[in-house]
């Protein structure tokens, strides 16, 4: 993958820089790739804009092999990963997102991403990503009792792992507690330290038919209505549950087996309630869980050891397969020393929302030793 | 907020569906009773649709467990009830969400309903300016047409008494841009024969001679269509002149003057303006959602100025304050954004 920043590279580029570290990793070339699964939204200045990417990546790559894009707004990284999991007949499989879409005033680029949400009915009713989820929030904390103290908690172990990251945009710049307490409020109770940061990037990963030391045991994905309060249950995200159901059963796995995990914090809120939609804490429970210390680093289940959405930056639909980079390295061993999760863990699960719960993957890998 | 439902599985929508695709049949509408704050948000962010902050960006439910988002400029508390005013004499601003026909229906109650009987004749007035595909936002949508004509049915007006007509008074024939417009179809659908206000009897009225088919009509309905730098709901009615006349009395005064003279002559008149998308002075198309109705083709076309923020003014409209309109319905500043943003 690429560093996640506010660099004004072209879409391609964040591509082709993610593709070849890929290429370098699994010693092969595009001549060795028989299929490549693509996921974008592309730019919102318009200036570099491209319907057809498929035809751009083949010439990037010179090849003429079936290149098919599947856009699913921040889960388009996930869904691209189950979509090629499941295609058939292919050896080597290039699955692949970038984005350049910070590239205008925030204005342009908020409304961009609010193609990804219902524009005639909720949009103008001022729902904006932060006012949703700040509205489910209040119900699960008029709930559940939680506070917004444990969203804060959630901020700081991302930003922290994330200055230990070097990919992450927070690299090196640490943020206090205190500090995330008291930024400003963006859409109340929301502060903007509940809010991830967009950002540009590109991301790779490629799935082979031959022997490898990571093994996809898990795949589920599961959609959900766009309408966030057409919903039966406002206080959780049922595709991340019925996801993370299809998962585990094909894993023949339970939550507790997982050692490490990337979880979709596109707001903290997102996160403390996917614990529990993931099973990793009982309903009700999720903010005992970061109260606890368990998700840190260091602890029995570190959850986001990248910096997360939050803090390493979330470029859209490339969000996804960075946190399948993120778990393969950290399977494999090979993040960085302060970040390694330790007793190296065998089983890595991957959470990649997109909307607010409309369409959602949850991947569980494997270390074989 | 309409919600649409299946009577036999349960299933319910907010969008207007043809039928359930479950039971295939027709959805039941349900119009909301009363609506209550469940929770509130208050965005402090100003985003391109939404200039104003602070916002509040409400969590509502109604009697039927069906819920729904909604945006106030006024702070709302858990347990608020959402209601509105309704004053004849004001300009209704309400949201289109898909459903013209509910739109319609919530502007006109706004605006304190129409006087209909049984036998009342309707004079339908739909925007006809060039012949040009719906899309392009030139003249009345099909859509917004035939919603006006089932308002009326269902108000129990009898299709035989419901004229549509308007007049051309370019180049172009009537016939061509009813055709194109996609409103020939609208009119032909429900057996209404559309009618040539060019080849009516015009009734001299002081220096305006405007058609009998205005002043035989209980109720004039004029659709407007709003359009950016433009006030084209007044600029509509000037086709209820006689077209000699309308070019004649423009060598004599201005068209404000002509436009206020109409205003205060038709007295059975209500203008219904959409403004779901809205056009731009260079023929962009913009996303808006929104309908305005009220007695005063002027005032609706100065209110609709507002919404959009606009530096361009009509003549027809420029020195009406829009501080002196009373509206009801949303909020300006809950559906006001900047065009030029855009």
């Amino acid at each position: 993958m690429t560093k996640f920043d506010y660099s004004t590279k072209p879409w391609w580029q964040f591509a082709f820089e993610a593709s070849l570290e890929a290429f370098k990793d699994a010693q092969m070339t595009p001549a060795d790739i028989d299929a490549i699964v693509f996921s974008s939204i592309s730019s919102a200045a318009g200036g570099e804009h491209q319907s057809h990417k498929v035809s751009f990546l083949s010439d990037l790559f010179k090849t003429n092999v079936p290149i098919i894009e599947v856009p699913s707004v921040c889960g388009g990284g996930g869904v691209a990963f189950w979509t090629a999991l499941h295609l058939q007949g292919f050896k080597n499989i290039l699955v692949l997102a970038s984005e350049k879409y910070a590239d205008n005033k925030s204005e342009t680029t908020v409304d961009w991403i609010l193609s990804a949400a219902e524009k005639t009915i909720e949009q103008p009713e001022g729902m904006l990503f932060p006012v949703q989820n700040a509205l489910i929030w209040q119900q699960y904390m008029a709930k559940y009792k939680a506070t917004m103290d444990d969203l804060s908690l959630v901020a700081f172990k991302n930003h922290t792992n994330a200055t230990l990251n070097p990919k992450a945009y927070f690299y090196k710049k640490p943020i206090d507690l205190e500090k995330i307490k008291n930024s400003p409020i963006v859409a109340s109770p929301f502060r903007l330290m509940d809010c991830s940061l967009s950002v540009n990037g590109g991301a790779a990963v490629i799935l082979s038919q031959e022997e490898s030391d990571i093994k996809v045991i898990g795949s589920g994905f599961a959609t959900d209505y766009l309408m966030t309060f057409g919903r039966q249950d406002l206080t959780h995200f049922k595709a991340t549950q019925l996801a993370a159901k299809q998962a585990f059963g094909q894993a023949g796995l339970t939550p507790n087996d997982i050692n490490v995990a990337e979880v979709h914090d596109a707001f903290t809120s997102v996160e403390l309630i996917s614990y529990e939609d993931l099973g990793f804490a009982d309903f009700g429970q999720g903010a005992e869980l970061i109260r606890s210390g368990k998700i840190n680093l260091g602890g029995s289940l570190p959850i986001n050891p990248s910096g997360g959405l939050k803090a390493k930056g979330h470029p859209i639909s490339a969000t996804g397969l960075a946190q399948i980079y993120e778990i393969t390295n950290q399977l494999k061993g090979r993040a960085e020393k302060e970040r390694q999760t330790n007793p190296l863990p065998k089983y890595g699960l991957t959470h990649n929302i997109g909307g607010a719960g409309g369409s959602v993957t949850v991947h569980i890998f494997e270390k074989n030793n | 907020m309409p919600f649409y439902k299946c009577l036999k599985c349960g299933k319910v929508w907010q969008y207007p569906l043809s039928e359930c695709p479950f039971c295939f049949i027709k959805l039941e509408p349900l119009v909301s009773k009363q609506a209550k704050v469940v929770s509130a948000s208050k965005v402090i962010i100003p985003t391109m649709r939404h200039a104003f902050v602070p916002y509040f960006s409400a969590l509502i439910e109604d009697e039927n467990n069906n819920k729904w988002v909604y945006k106030s400029i006024q702070e709302l508390n858990q347990g608020d009830c959402l209601s509105y005013c309704s004053d004849s004499e004001a300009i209704a601003v309400w949201r289109i969400k898909y459903d013209y026909l509910e739109a319609i229906r919530k502007a006109i109650e706004l605006i304190k309903g129409l006087e209909l009987k049984e036998n009342s004749k309707i004079l339908i007035l739909p925007s006809l300016f060039s012949a040009t595909q719906a899309h392009v936002r030139e003249n009345t949508s099909p859509e917004f047409l035939q919603a006006i004509i089932e308002y009326l049915l269902q108000n129990n007006i009898k299709i035989e008494n419901i004229k549509i007509a308007s007049q051309a008074f370019g180049e172009i024939p009537i016939e061509a841009m009813a055709e194109r417009s996609g409103l020939l179809a609208v009119c032909l659908k429900n057996k209404i024969m559309p009618l040539d206000l060019n080849k009516t009897n015009f009734i001299k009225q002081d220096d305006l001679e405007i058609s009998e088919e205005v002043i035989k009509a209980d109720l004039v309905i004029n659709l407007g269509i709003n359009q950016a730098g433009r006030a084209k709901a007044t600029e509509n009615i000037f086709r209820i002149l006689k077209k000699e006349n309308y070019l004649g009395l423009k060598y004599l005064c201005s068209e404000k003057e002509i436009a206020q003279k109409l205003e205060n002559k038709i007295n059975n008149l209500i203008n219904l303006s959409e403004a779901d998308y809205l056009r731009d002075k260079e023929g962009y198309i913009y996303y808006l959602g929104i309908i305005l109705a009220g007695k005063s083709f002027l005032k609706l076309d100065r209110v609709f100025n507002e919404i959009i923020m606009s530096r361009e003014i009509s003549d027809l409209i420029a020195d009406i304050s829009f501080e002196d309109i009373s509206l009801v319905g949303r909020h300006i500043k809950e559906i006001q954004f900047n065009l030029i943003k855009i």
